[in-house]
């Protein structure tokens, strides 16, 4: 893209103005959209203004605010330079304290492209560098510069981290053409398949969200009527002498009301499965495996295929009855903020995921896999827990507390459900990797390379060692840890030869 | 579920049983030392306040004085010279053949094994204590997300360098 050949070896000086860029202009108008969170930090100075007596001033100090937030994201754009080298990328920034970072090729792991509802109304994007530097204030990123100049970038590092540097790259490539040949599509979903996954994502978490706005617009709205209130719909029935009626026929009110709930559920469920995974793609580049989704928010993210490092897919009872599964990947660098591992098949049948995992040299165990269980003994915290439900209710019931029965039901339902749950807790050995499966709600099986293994402990306590079972923890980089890959209360014996082959494996390249 | 029979017959209760049935090394006695003038530096404290608690409150309620501070400083006294050398004797270490295994703990035993290999760095620690016993602290730092950090207390000073320098050849070979 750029031509450094003079430049480059030298520690760049500002002199050379030649090949340095800035962002996008149209950074600027992102920065007044952002400008409208902010001004809630404004607020309470208004409020105070207002409160003293002060009211003159209120119009004046809100157009100083802007006018100085304005000035202030103006510099910031005119101090923000980067340069794009041939195996380096020298970004220069700040107003007063000046930042020079120079991040050569060879350590970008993950180039990441994201573009919310605003940047894709001006056609620029967010270029993330994953460095793998630990922390998210550590890794660069450019905000924002034009999606082209954003593709040909990646283009570029990803080409130098190919070995094909020299080679000439194409300086701009549509959003949806393939770019290469050597990139091939692994799976997508049509609108088809989202809607079919979006009632699949049923849930009636939106309900507290309805339920909540209930609440919150009831002495906000000024007409007295509030939408969400089914009060207010019955009192407009009684305007059209529909009450008596519905009087008579409660279990209309009652289908009614159900219908609603189903909707209710349902269209969250959709939406929310339209807005993450709308026109998903997944594709195999030399490297990497690189996954653009989303309808408002569209991300653009490159999972580096050695950076791997344990494979989960996970279900839920209804879903496994119709064979859907997701396919999240562990991998040393996080997706976003939020999520520690990468979401890389949402919603798909096991025959569309297979192809991936063998993209990533993982298999799935077949049929034949010999597994085995867990001790039955990992039920006893659920168990206790059931107890102590069990017991608060019962002592609140000879109290006269007829909610009582609540914690006593609760507490049978607790012990019943580990207790049953404690079956599903199986692993196998495939000799390269291990599968470990749990759960009858929500069934999680998780393949390991042993080569991802660095390190593994074995834990016994009081109530394990009498049984001669044993614990085993696996620590693995990436993910989060809380959710750390262990097997529960196996012999002991088992345990220790299991762990003797998994670290007898290779490191993972 | 058959259950096994127990891997090592010897008594539970006998913490040197425990190190010797795995196959492991003790850690350096005097780490108990340490310990217990941790310990103390804890409790003496909290039994200290436990008797102005006593002499503040309970004479005044006309209580019964004195009990709480008795039972504060028998209670520390108990647990400054009995715990530190059962919780030392459970603290067991071995350097294999490419790899570290720790193993701490009784009634929550874990065993944990970092093989040479997946170390990342290492640190050779000695807080004000330890210096005044000799002994130093090994860490060992891997990349997995769980255990990113082993801990390996009571080591003599010249044998943790020792073992940091045994750590250090097994990363530069694997690298070269």
């Amino acid at each position: 893209m750029t031509d450094t050949s003079i430049a480059a070896p030298a520690a760049p000086t500002i002199d050379d103005d030649a090949d340095w860029q800035r962002l996008h202009p149209a950074t600027l108008a992102l920065a007044i959209v952002k400008l409208g969170p902010r001004s809630l930090q404004f607020l309470p100075a208004v409020a105070a203004l207002g409160f003293t007596g002060n009211r003159v001033y209120i119009v004046p100090a809100i157009l100083a605010f802007l006018l100085i937030s304005l000035l202030a994201a103006w510099f910031q754009w005119l101090r923000f330079r980067f340069r794009v080298g041939d195996d380096e990328i020298v970004i220069e920034s700040g107003v007063l304290s000046r930042q020079h970072r120079t991040i050569p090729f060879d350590r970008i792991q993950d180039v990441g492209i994201e573009q919310g509802l605003v940047s894709r109304a001006l056609g620029i994007a967010k270029v993330g560098f994953e460095t793998g530097a630990g922390g998210k204030e550590n890794d660069a990123s450019l905000d924002a510069i034009g999606l082209d100049a954003a593709q040909a970038l990646r283009t570029t590092i990803r080409a130098h981290r190919s070995g094909e540097a020299a080679t000439a790259v194409p300086a701009v490539d549509a959003p949806d053409a393939p770019p290469a040949a050597t990139d091939r599509l692994l799976f997508s979903m049509t609108p088809r398949q989202l809607l079919l996954a979006g009632l699949f994502n049923f849930s009636l978490a939106a309900l507290a969200v309805v339920g909540a706005a209930m609440q919150f617009f009831d002495g906000l709205l000024p007409f007295d009527f509030n939408i969400f209130n089914p009060r207010d719909w019955i009192d407009i029935a009684e305007d059209y002498g529909l009450d008596q009626w519905l009087l008579a026929h409660r279990w209309i009110a009652g289908v009614g009301a159900a219908i609603s709930l189903l909707f209710i559920g349902f269209a969250s469920g959709i939406a929310t499965m339209m807005f993450a995974n709308w026109n998903f793609r997944l594709t195999r580049e030399p490297r990497a495996l690189r996954r653009t989704r989303g309808l408002t928010t569209r991300t653009d993210v490159a999972v580096a295929v050695g950076r791997v490092q344990a494979a989960i897919l996970v279900t839920d009872w209804f879903r496994q009855r119709f064979g859907w599964h997701e396919l999240r990947l562990q991998s040393l660098a996080s997706d976003g903020e939020k999520e520690r591992d990468h979401q890389i098949v949402p919603f798909a049948q096991l025959g569309a995921i297979d192809p991936v995992l063998a993209e990533i040299a993982i298999a799935r165990p077949d049929a034949a896999a010999p597994w085995q269980q867990s001790h039955r003994i990992i039920a006893l915290g659920g168990l206790v827990g059931a107890l102590g439900a069990t017991t608060g209710g019962l002592v609140a019931v000879s109290f006269g507390q007829a909610l009582g029965w609540f914690g006593a039901v609760l507490g049978v339902l607790i012990g019943a459900a580990s207790l049953f749950g404690a079956r599903f807790h199986r692993w196998t050995d495939l000799g390269e990797q291990v599968a470990i499966r749990r759960g009858f709600w929500k069934p999680k099986l998780t393949l390991l390379p042993h080569a991802s293994v660095q390190s593994v402990d074995l834990k016994t306590d009081f109530i394990l060692r009498p049984l001669g079972l044993a614990t085993l923890v696996f620590g693995v980089p990436g993910g989060s840890s809380l959710a750390s890959h262990e097997i529960p209360a196996i012999p002991v014996a088992t345990a220790q030869d299991l762990r003797a082959r998994i670290l007898a494996a290779r490191a993972r390249a | 579920m058959t259950d096994t029979p127990a891997v090592h017959p010897t008594d539970p209760f006998d913490p040197e049983a425990l190190n010797a049935a795995e196959g492991l090394d003790p850690v350096d006695p005097a780490y108990a030392q340490v310990l217990r003038v941790a310990t103390a530096l804890n409790l003496v404290p909290l039994a200290i306040g436990a008797s102005v608690f006593d002499y503040l409150l309970i004479r005044h309620i006309e209580g019964p004085y004195g009990l709480i501070t008795a039972l504060a400083w028998l209670i520390a006294i108990i647990v400054i010279i009995s715990f530190p050398s059962r919780r030392v004797s459970r603290w067991g270490y071995k350097i294999g053949a490419g790899q570290l295994r720790v193993a701490r703990g009784w009634l929550f035993r874990t065993d944990t094994i970092v093989p040479f290999v997946r170390v990342q760095h290492i640190d050779v620690g000695q807080g004000p204590i330890e210096r005044w016993f000799g002994l130093s602290h090994l860490i060992v730092h891997t990349s997995g997300t769980h255990n990113s950090t082993v801990t390996l207390p009571g080591l003599p000073a010249d044998v943790a360098a020792a073992m940091r320098e045994t750590i250090r050849r097994h990363i530069q070979t694997d690298f070269a």
